[in-house]
C-alpha cells in the first residue's frame, strides 16, 4: 500500500511538467482514439468473414457452364443434373443461384399494385433439387416437392397465373409479417406472384455485416429438357468436395462439348475470394494500429528517460533518506499509469467524437464500449512497458549521486 | 548565421543521441504511413491519359420518362442503341467512338480446340487513334471495316500470347462466338486507371483482352450480356437481353473535340439532337445534355475508393499522433538545454536568436526523419501492392512523391518544434546562469 502514499508527491511533480505531461496525455488520448476505432473497424471485418451464409458450405461447389450459341450442344438441363449426380462423390445437384455468388436484391411488394415495395429481398431461384443441394434447413411449414413445381419456361416467360410456390427466411419473413402470420400468404416480385408454403432458419446473399443480408427468399422451377448454360452446382458427400466437384465438372463438360466452363470453383474459394479486398484492407489497418503502438511506446519511454535523467539528483536524495530502489521503481510506474489514465479518460471522449465522425462519413457502426476497455488496457499495458526501461534505470541510481554536484 | 545554428543543431543531437533518434524516428513512421496513403492516392486520382485528357470528352443525354420515380438530374452515363447509333453517325467531332463490353467464347481456328471465355471491348475504328493506345503487330481496323460489318480483330499483348504464344499473328484467324475472326493487330501493354472510358465494373476494372468492331459485335449470335445494362419501365425486351431495347442504356459514348469551338459547337448540336427528340416524342424529358472532360466526368463519378479514403484519413491522422510525440521530446530536449540557453542570451542573443536557433534544430529532426520514412514509404507501397485489390497496380512511387515526402516531414517536424522553440525563447538568463 505503501505506493499510494506516492501519488500526492507523483502530482506535485507533474504539475511543474505541466506541459510535457499535457503533451504525453494527449498523444495517449489520440492514440486510443483512433486505434479503439481500428479494431472495431477489423474485428468487425474479420467476424463478418466468418458469418455463416446458412447454406451447407463445406459441401458445395460450383461450376458456371456457358453455352455458346451456334455450337453444338446436345445436352439438356435434367440430362446435366443426372449426370453430375453421377459423378463420384456427389450427393446432389441442381441448377440455380448460391450465396456470395452475384446474389442481387430485387424489390418485393405485398400488393398486386406494386406501387410500394415492402423489402428489397436476395432471389434465389434454381431447379428442382436446389433445396436440397443448398441444404435449407425448413424450420416451419413445409419444403418443396419435386412434382408440384412449375416448369422453367413457364416462369422465364411470365406466363403463370397461380402463385409460385416460396420459402422465405426467418429474418425477411419477420420483416414482411411482423404478426407472424407469413405463411400461406401472398406476395409479389417484379413479374410474378408467390405463395409462402415454408420458413428457413438462415439464407444471406451477401455478408455486409447488415441484419438485412439473412432477408431471402427461394423458388424452384422444374427443368427438362432445355439447354441452358449458368450455375450448375454440386453438393458433395461429407469430405469429398474437391474430387467430387472435379468429376461433376469432367462429366459436365464431356456431355457438353459446346459449353465453356469458365468457373469451377468450392464455396471455401467463393467466400475467400468475396472477402479477399476487405481483409486486405484489414491487413493495412493491423499495420497502421503497429506503427501507431511504436510511436506511442516511443513518446512514453523517451519522455519517462528523459525526467529520470533530469531528477537523478532528487532520486539520489530519495535514496539518501531511506527509499528503497523499490520505491523508486513504483514512483515511476505509478506516475506513469496515472498520465496512461489521464491520456485514457480522454481519449475514450476522442473515440466517441472520431466514431460519429466515421459513421457520418463512412457509414460505419455504432463503437460498443468494451472496445474502449480493451483499448484502455491495451495502452496501460504499453505504457508499464515502455517506462520499465526507465524506471530500472532510475531505481539503479546510488544514493551518492545526492552529494555530488551533477 | 544559418551555418552557426546547423552546427549547434548538430552538435546538440548528438549530445542526447537516443531522444534525438526518438524524434527521428517518430516523424520518420508518421511519413511513412501518410506518404503511403498519399502516393496511393495520388496514383488513383491521377491523369489516365495525360497529353489527351484535355480533348477527350464524355457525352451525355436524357432519354429516361419524365415521371421515373427517384430520378435525379444527372442524365444516365450510358447510351441507349438508338442514341449511340445516332450520335456515333453525327460524325461533327474529328473523332468518336461508341463502345460497350462483354466476354465471348473464343477458340482457334483448328478442329477440336478448346472454348474459353475472353473479355471484350467493342468498339468503332477510332478508339485506337483516339485513346492512343500502342501497337506491337498490325494496326487498328478501318472506318470502312465498321460499315462493312468486317470480322476483324485486335488482341491485347496478353491474349495473344496465350494464343499464339507472342508471334505476330496479324492475318491468323480465330472464331469468336462460331464466327471467324482475322487478326488486325496486336496491342502492347496498355491498361488506363482509373479505366475512365467505361466505369460500369469498377473504375479501376481491367483492359479487355480483345477489341472487336462494334456493329460486327452486334451481329453475332450472343447472349452474354450487353455490359451494365439498365433498363427502366416495363420493357418486355429487357429480361431477354435485347440489345436494341428502347428502354435499356449500356454504350458508352467518347469523342474528340480539338479546340473550345468545337467544343461549345459540340454542345450545342447535342441540345439540338435531345430538342430534335423531344420533338419526335422520342424524349419525354426537355432537352438535358452533359459534355464533360475526362478528368471532370472522373471527378465527377468519384473514383476514389470509400477505403483509400479512409485509410489517407487514418494516416494523417498517425502523423499528427507522431507529432505530438515529437512536440513533448522537443519540449524535453530544448527545456534541458534551458542553461546553455541562458548563457547564449546573457551573451547578448536576442530572443529571436535563439527561436531560430531550436527551429533549425526541429528542421534538421524533419530532414533525418523524412529521409528516414523514404524507405519506409516505399516498403508501404510494397505492402500496398501484395495487396489483392483491384488497384494495387497503382501502388508504386512517384518521383514527384520524394519532393513532397520530404517537405512534408521538414513542415511538420518545423510545426512541432514552433512551440518548444518559443517556449525556450523565453527562458530567463538570470536565472539559468545563476543555477549553473
Amino acid at each position: 500500500m505503501r505506493i499510494f502514499f506516492q501519488i500526492r508527491p507523483i502530482f506535485a511533480a507533474l504539475r511543474s511538467h505541466k506541459t510535457a505531461v499535457l503533451l504525453l496525455v494527449l498523444e495517449i488520448a489520440l492514440t486510443m482514439a483512433v486505434l479503439g476505432n481500428l479494431v472495431f473497424i477489423v474485428y468487425g471485418t474479420m467476424q463478418r468473414s466468418h458469418t455463416p451464409t446458412g447454406v451447407a458450405e463445406s459441401q458445395i461447389g460450383l461450376i458456371q457452364s456457358i453455352g455458346v450459341i451456334g455450337e453444338d450442344n446436345p445436352g439438356t438441363v435434367a440430362g446435366n443434373l443426372a449426370t453430375m449426380r453421377a459423378a463420384p462423390g456427389v450427393a446432389d445437384a441442381a441448377y440455380g443461384f448460391l450465396p456470395l455468388w452475384h446474389a442481387d436484391r430485387g424489390p418485393l411488394f405485398l400488393d398486386a399494385s406494386r406501387q410500394h415495395p415492402a423489402v428489397h429481398a436476395y432471389e434465389f431461384v434454381g431447379s428442382q433439387g436446389l433445396n436440397r443441394t443448398l441444404g435449407l434447413h425448413v424450420v416451419r411449414g413445409r419444403d418443396f416437392t419435386d412434382t408440384e413445381l412449375p416448369d422453367v419456361m413457364d416462369v422465364l416467360m411470365g406466363k403463370i397465373a397461380a402463385p409460385v410456390q416460396a420459402l422465405l427466411t426467418e429474418s425477411l419473413a419477420q420483416r414482411l409479417y411482423p404478426d407472424g402470420n407469413a405463411l400461406g400468404s401472398i406476395l409479389y416480385d417484379g413479374t410474378k406472384s408467390l405463395r409462402v408454403i415454408g420458413i428457413v432458419d438462415h439464407l444471406r446473399g451477401e455478408i455486409t455485416g447488415s441484419a438485412s443480408d439473412d432477408d431471402s427468399l427461394v423458388y424452384e422451377f422444374r427443368v427438362g429438357t432445355q439447354n441452358m448454360g449458368g450455375g450448375y452446382l454440386v453438393r458433395s458427400q461429407p469430405g469429398r468436395l474437391p474430387e467430387a466437384l472435379r468429376a461433376a465438372a469432367a462429366a459436365l463438360q464431356k456431355a457438353n462439348p459446346g459449353h465453356v466452363e469458365s468457373k469451377v470453383l468450392t464455396m471455401a474459394e467463393l467466400r475467400e475470394n468475396y472477402f479477399e479486398s476487405d481483409l486486405a484492407a484489414g491487413r493495412m489497418l493491423v499495420a497502421i494500429m503497429l506503427i501507431l503502438l511504436i510511436v506511442t511506446a516511443l513518446g512514453v519511454s523517451g519522455l519517462a528517460s528523459f525526467w529520470v535523467q533530469q531528477r537523478r539528483r532528487q532520486i539520489g536524495m530519495r535514496r539518501a533518506l531511506g527509499a528503497t530502489r523499490r520505491d523508486i521503481l513504483h514512483y515511476f510506474q505509478m506516475e506513469n499509469l496515472l498520465i496512461v489514465s489521464g491520456g485514457v479518460l480522454l481519449g475514450a471522449l476522442f473515440a466517441y467524437a472520431l466514431n460519429l465522425f466515421l459513421m457520418h462519413r463512412f457509414e460505419l457502426a455504432h463503437l460498443p464500449s468494451h472496445y474502449l476497455a480493451v483499448g484502455a488496457l491495451a495502452l496501460w499495458l504499453l505504457g508499464q512497458l515502455a517506462v520499465l526501461g526507465p524506471a530500472l534505470r532510475a531505481a539503479a541510481v546510488p544514493p551518492v549521486v545526492a552529494t555530488r554536484s551533477v | 548565421m544559418f551555418g552557426y545554428y546547423l552546427d549547434l543543431a548538430l552538435r546538440s543531437l548528438k549530445r542526447t543521441p537516443i531522444l534525438a533518434g526518438l524524434m527521428m524516428l517518430a516523424i520518420a513512421l508518421g511519413i511513412g504511413a501518410s506518404v503511403t496513403m498519399l502516393a496511393v492516392l495520388h496514383n488513383l486520382s491521377g491523369n489516365p491519359l495525360p497529353g489527351r485528357s484535355d480533348m477527350l470528352f464524355h457525352p451525355q443525354v436524357d432519354p429516361r420518362p419524365a415521371d421515373l420515380p427517384g430520378a435525379t438530374e444527372e442524365p444516365p452515363d450510358d447510351l441507349t442503341y438508338v442514341d449511340a447509333v445516332n450520335l456515333y453517325q453525327l460524325g461533327i467531332a474529328p473523332r468518336r467512338a461508341v463502345m460497350s463490353s462483354n466476354w465471348l467464347p473464343v477458340r482457334k481456328d483448328a478442329p477440336d480446340s478448346p472454348l474459353a471465355m475472353f473479355t471484350d471491348r467493342a468498339t468503332t475504328a477510332d478508339f485506337f487513334a483516339m485513346f492512343g493506345v500502342p501497337f506491337l503487330y498490325g494496326s487498328a481496323w478501318s472506318a470502312q471495316d465498321d460499315a462493312n460489318h468486317a470480322q476483324v480483330v485486335v488482341l491485347s499483348r496478353a491474349m495473344n500470347q496465350k494464343l499464339f504464344g507472342g508471334e505476330n499473328s496479324v492475318g491468323k484467324t480465330l472464331v469468336i462466338a462460331t464466327k471467324t475472326f482475322r487478326v488486325a493487330g496486336v496491342i502492347d501493354d496498355w491498361n488506363p486507371q482509373p479505366r475512365f472510358y467505361d466505369i460500369n465494373d469498377g473504375p479501376f476494372a481491367k483492359a479487355e483482352q480483345m477489341y472487336l468492331p462494334f456493329f460486327t459485335w452486334l451481329d453475332l449470335p450472343q447472349d452474354y450480356g450487353y455490359g451494365p445494362m439498365r433498363c427502366w419501365g416495363n420493357d418486355p425486351g429487357a429480361g431477354l437481353h435485347d440489345p436494341k431495347a428502347k428502354q435499356c442504356t449500356w454504350a458508352q459514348f467518347w469523342v474528340q473535340l480539338d479546340t473550345p469551338a468545337q467544343v461549345a459547337e459540340y454542345r450545342a448540336v447535342l441540345t439540338q439532337y435531345s430538342a430534335q427528340q423531344h420533338q419526335l416524342g422520342r424524349y419525354q424529358r426537355e432537352p438535358n445534355v452533359r459534355l464533360r472532360g475526362l478528368l471532370d466526368w472522373l471527378d465527377v463519378k468519384h473514383v476514389i475508393p470509400v477505403t483509400v479514403r479512409m485509410q489517407t484519413w487514418i494516416a494523417f491522422g498517425v502523423l499528427l499522433i507522431c507529432m505530438v510525440n515529437t512536440v513533448g521530446l522537443m519540449v524535453a530536449k530544448f527545456l534541458r538545454k534551458s542553461g546553455e540557453i541562458g548563457v547564449r542570451r546573457a551573451l547578448g542573443a536576442s530572443r529571436r536568436a535563439v527561436f531560430l536557433q531550436c527551429l533549425v534544430e526541429a528542421g534538421v529532426v524533419g530532414v533525418a526523419g523524412g529521409l528516414l520514412g523514404l524507405p519506409l514509404a516505399w516498403l508501404g507501397l510494397w505492402m500496398v501492392r501484395q495487396q489483392p485489390v483491384s488497384f494495387a497496380a497503382s501502388a508504386h512511387f512517384d518521383p514527384s512523391m520524394l519532393g513532397i515526402a520530404l517537405a512534408l516531414a521538414v513542415l511538420s517536424a518545423l510545426a512541432a518544434g514552433v512551440w518548444p522553440a518559443l517556449r525556450a525563447s523565453r527562458v530567463a538568463p538570470a536565472l539559468q546562469v545563476k543555477s549553473l
